[in-house]
């Protein structure tokens, strides 16, 4: 028994990726001393500093939920994507009637121990279901219009829910994921083409009556930012000193004005880049922006190497979910997007975002561990 | 969990799609390294600067002007703390609600405060303060400080603020200073050849000695820096070696010490507007000058106060008062009006007649009532005449048929030379701004200015001070001065000393000498002293002998000569001559000077005196100069002063007149 005991651990260690995990653990570290230097500024309060312990917390939590998910066998999230959907979309909807308000958005229900957002489980249960519909698509012409009816629902539903809390940067999120797996599996051109023309006729009618003035607010002022630089453009334009003013090599640790002196708001969260950039320079910054991708480059790797077509969706969705987080949150600190509340993967401050990137990166792992045993 | 691979679960068709993935993310690395680049590597240093500046509340200490000082040390312009009401645009998070309450407390329109604010961020950046009420009361203080927490960017500010504790008396000469115009800041940049010395929000000195001393008064202002936060709270927990950037200390503005006796300019401003006659305060100029060139007192009236100009609180009702004045209450009529001298110029033409040889001091001439010449009359202020007469006679009684024959015997060149040599119808080069030259008329001059020849009845008009002759008092001053001084004509100076902020002096003025007209020099006229004597013995009798034309006005112990004129302001018939001037529009009558020095046989001071519409130069200016001089030498030779009445040495006292005979005297 001992010695079979041994084969396994073994076997398990060996079939864990461990570069990955380096990339991941690298990418922690830059995170943790980027937040420790973001919640010890000079005009933080302890309760900011309190915010650096608590993430090693989540991280922990985060890191057991890799495992766990590694250990999993990822075809169970197909046999129960259904389930979790229905679940999901049920703690939406008690969102909008009974959730937790703050700043004016409905986002959380409070469980006793712990805040549940269920927007952000949407964002992985979306991809399973998803992935199991899309799974059943191998016309290699690429999806017709009837195709696309099932999946477009099953998102529609739960991104009205999470637009209405109003959660806009997550709604944009699920229709990021959903269009990210629909093209990737084929959508045949002449419905392309049709969604085109659709669009460009759309966008002037959600501009008018779809949009809350706030949000059409910062539209208006991500485009010309310095016109009202106490006003909403106030954090763009401040982001954008902060990451410029770094230079080559950056202030240096804790050296950040920026960072230090409140000029960044949501610092430790979706600004986290911004101190990075700000305190460690282009070099800093660039390298964070490199290991991100490159992290990316191996999910990807890892993905094309899943033994069926469930395994390679779920494993396109989970890339999708960390690509857009990363992409729109980096693009909107170094002024390439309007501010929108996206959090930066592994960076950012935060239990829920710790918990869905280090589930994501999970189910990578997971489709590694399992890439050759079948 | 080993389940079979069902056919449809091939993924080898989807494999081939991840090209796309891999070329998404190959761009997304390009576009971020790219945007990095360009924001840290391009524009790196511009926003590393802005990110310092939005850090650093750079806090401008204003240097202190240099004060002005009299020639024993008083002040004459002090520097006050003063407090002013500012909003600082970026910080002003809540404009709108701060302006309503500061403008309840302040008695501000609070549309005007938001209006204020949003066009100074557009003009001068969102940092620079802008003042929403200066000078503000101690209770307004108060007030405002105790909202203060709870209104973002407002702030009481101190500044130090202009005094001028003698108010209105010689605001011309002082002038007042005022924030720098946009204008005057390329002014000074073009002649200072530097960006450096003014700004933005600057105040300056904007008239008189403030303006033409202001770059020896201005200092050099100091910066501070303060950390702030986003909010724009001071933060003093930072860590100093986030930047290191030193305070500078302003450098305080020299000091002054001005010619000036501050008893003297006190004495004139009262002799001008508080005589007990007829004729009330005086509109004109007053001018006190030592007999080095030193000028004691200036006064310039009506006047205006400079502190509510240094203050900034002039409101427009003032402002519109003072600069719709007839009378001109900005304009420093010691140097800035030229006027007909009128009989003043006697003395003058006196010296060249002498000299050249037309009269000699003993040569009796008829002078009687009028004089026919050049196919018209000429007339005598007095119209029966002065009988036949020498020339201190002449003088005495200031008669115009006499001079008539002077000048028509000089000829206007000839009395051009030695007006000129003395001084006359010239810029004086006094540090004041705006100074006239005046005009002192010759053939060519003529020729040149009005195309035609000189007339041979100008001569006469000239040689009593009217036509074309126009001077200053400070130009008279001095050419009396010069006959005062037997001959020496003196560079009139106002600053006596530059002293450091501690009263160090650090550069001294000593009298200058312009030439002395009884040797050989630049003026080519060459004058015998004794002729100055006789001048001035005939100017003694003006003020003392019993026909003189100002014998009323005498200080016992202190004999005192001068001359008295009368100068039309429009032009008369002879029936008009000799109406009573009192009964005319004030505008139209004459303007009255008289300029005395004293001692006569050894003159210290000398004094001028234009009464605007006073109409007769002894009634108008005599009893001021006098009263001026009494007071200098009250001050500085007390002993001199006794009570009997001193007349000279030739001619015996008589009693005073009748005023009837008082306006028949000039």
């Amino acid at each position: 028994m001992a010695t079979d005991m041994q084969v396994e651990e073994r076997t398990f260690f060996r079939r864990l990726d461990w570069n990955f995990i380096a990339v991941v653990f690298c990418l922690n570290i830059i995170g943790l001393i980027t937040l420790y230097s973001a919640t010890h500024g000079v005009t933080a309060s302890s309760a900011q500093n309190r915010l650096f312990w608590l993430q090693i917390v989540y991280l922990t939590m985060g890191w057991l939920v890799f495992f766990g998910i590694t250990l999993v066998d990822y075809r169970f999230f197909s046999r129960s994507a259904y389930v979790f959907y229905f679940l999901n979309l049920i703690a939406l909807a008690l969102v909008l009637v009974m959730g937790r308000s703050s700043l004016g958005a409905r986002r959380w229900l409070e469980l006793g121990f712990f805040r549940y957002q269920p927007s952000e489980t949407m964002k992985l249960v979306l991809v399973f279901i998803l992935a199991k519909i899309l799974s059943k698509q191998t016309n290699p012409e690429g999806m017709g219009f009837w195709d696309l009816v099932i999946p477009t629902i099953v998102t529609l539903v739960p991104t009205a829910l999470t637009v209405k809390q109003p959660d806009l940067g997550t709604g944009l999120m699920l229709i990021a994921v959903f269009a990210t797996m629909v093209l990737f599996v084929k959508v045949r051109t002449s419905i392309l083409a049709f969604l085109f023309v659709v669009g460009m006729v759309a966008f002037p009618l959600i501009w008018t009556f779809g949009l809350k003035p706030y949000q059409k607010n910062r539209v208006l002022t991500f485009l010309s930012p310095s016109k009202d630089p106490r006003g909403a453009g106030y954090n763009s334009l401040q982001s954008r000193i902060a990451v410029g003013s770094g230079r080559v090599f950056g202030k240096g640790f804790r050296r950040g004005t920026q960072s230090q002196m409140d000029f960044l708001p949501e610092r430790h969260t979706d600004f986290i880049f911004s101190v990075l950039s700000e305190e460690h320079g282009f070099i800093g910054s660039m390298t964070t922006a490199s290991l991100f991708l490159f992290l990316l480059f191996m999910c990807t790797r890892i993905a094309a190497q899943a033994r069926d077509r469930f395994g390679v969706l779920v494993g396109v969705g989970a890339i999708s979910i960390l690509f857009w987080h990363i992409v729109v949150n980096i693009s909107m600190v170094i002024g390439l997007l309007p501010v929108v509340g996206v959090p930066l993967p592994l960076l950012s401050y935060g239990g829920s975002m710790m918990i869905t990137a280090m589930a994501c990166l999970g189910i990578i792992s997971s489709i590694s561990y399992r890439k050759f045993l079948f | 969990m080993n389940e079979f691979d069902a056919p449809e679960d091939d993924p080898r068709d989807l494999v081939a799609r991840f090209r796309y993935i891999y070329i998404i993310l190959g761009l997304t690395l390009v576009i971020i390294f790219s945007r990095l680049w360009y924001l840290q590597i391009i524009q790196g240093d511009e926003l590393h600067e802005y990110s310092e500046k939005n850090l650093l509340k750079e806090t401008r200490i204003r240097a202190p002007r240099g004060l002005i000082l009299d020639r024993d040390g008083n002040i004459l312009v002090d520097n006050v703390l003063g407090f002013n009401a500012t909003i600082t645009p970026q910080y002003a998070s809540r404009l709108v609600d701060t302006a309503n309450v500061v403008g309840k407390i302040l008695q501000v329109e609070p549309e005007k405060i938001i209006e204020d604010v949003r066009a100074s961020r557009w003009k001068n950046g969102p940092f620079m303060p802008v003042i929403i009420k200066p000078n503000l009361t101690l209770d307004e203080v108060f007030r405002l400080k105790r909202i203060r927490i709870d209104q973002p960017g407002l702030n009481v500010d101190e500044t130090v603020m202009r005094y001028y504790p003698l108010g209105p008396n010689g605001a011309q000469l002082f002038g007042y200073v005022g924030e720098v115009s946009q204008h005057e800041i390329e002014d000074y940049r073009k002649k200072y050849h530097t960006t450096k010395i003014v700004q933005q929000g600057d105040w300056i000195g904007q008239n008189g000695l403030e303006e033409s001393l202001d770059p020896i008064l201005r200092g050099h202002d100091g910066l501070s820096y303060t950390e702030v936060d986003a909010h724009g709270r001071e933060s003093a927990a930072l860590n100093k070696a986030l930047l290191d950037l030193k305070p500078q200390p302003p450098v305080p503005g020299h000091n002054i010490v001005l010619t000036i006796d501050e008893d003297v300019q006190k004495a004139a401003m009262d002799a001008m507007l508080h005589q007990n006659d007829k004729i009330g305060p005086r509109i004109g100029a007053l001018v006190a000058i030592k007999s080095d060139g030193e000028i004691l007192a200036w006064v310039s009236t009506p006047s205006f106060d400079p502190n509510e100009f240094a203050q900034g609180s002039v409101n427009s009702d003032t402002w519109d008062a003072l600069t719709k004045d007839p009378y001109k209450p900005f304009m420093d009529k010691v140097i800035q009006d030229h006027y007909s001298p009128g009989s003043t110029i006697k003395p003058v033409v006196a010296t060249a007649a002498l000299q050249e040889g037309v009269v000699t001091p003993y040569t009796i001439v008829s002078a009687p009532g009028k004089m026919w010449f050049g196919g018209r009359w000429y007339h005598d202020a007095e119209r029966a005449g002065h009988g036949n007469i020498d020339i201190m006679q002449a003088i005495e009684e200031s008669s115009n048929v006499f001079f008539y024959k002077m000048g028509i015997q000089l000829g206007i060149d000839n009395i051009a030379k030695y007006a000129k040599a003395m001084g006359l119808g010239q810029k004086t080069g006094i540090q004041v701004p705006g100074e006239t030259p005046g005009l002192f008329p010759t053939k060519a001059w003529k020729m040149k200015t009005l195309d035609e020849p000189w007339l041979p009845g100008e001569n006469l008009s000239n040689a009593i001070g009217q036509g074309y002759v126009l001077v200053t008092l400070l130009q008279e001053a001095l050419a009396y001065n010069t006959i005062a001084t037997n001959g020496t004509l003196y560079k009139p100076f106002l600053v006596k000393e530059i002293q450091n902020q501690n009263h160090h002096a650090m550069q001294e003025y000593k009298p200058q000498i312009i030439r002395d007209i009884t040797k050989p020099n630049d003026a080519g006229v060459l004058v015998n002293k004794k002729y100055l004597a006789f001048v001035r013995e005939g100017m003694r009798l003006v003020a003392n002998g019993d026909k003189g034309t100002a014998h009323w006005w005498k200080i016992p112990g202190v004999i005192m000569a001068g001359k008295t004129g009368t100068s039309q302001v429009v032009s008369f018939s002879a029936d008009q001559i000799h109406k009573n001037c009192f009964n005319r529009p004030f505008w139209l009558r004459d303007n009255g000077i008289y300029l005395a020095f004293a001692p006569v046989d050894h003159p210290e001071i000398v004094v001028g005196v234009l009464a605007e519409h006073s109409c007769w130069g002894n009634l108008g200016g005599a009893p001021v100069v006098r009263d001026v001089i009494r007071a200098y030498i009250q001050k500085y030779h007390p002993d001199w002063i006794k009570t009997k009445t001193l007349v000279g040495k030739s001619r015996p006292t008589k009693p005073i007149l009748t005023e009837t005979r008082i306006t028949h005297g000039d």
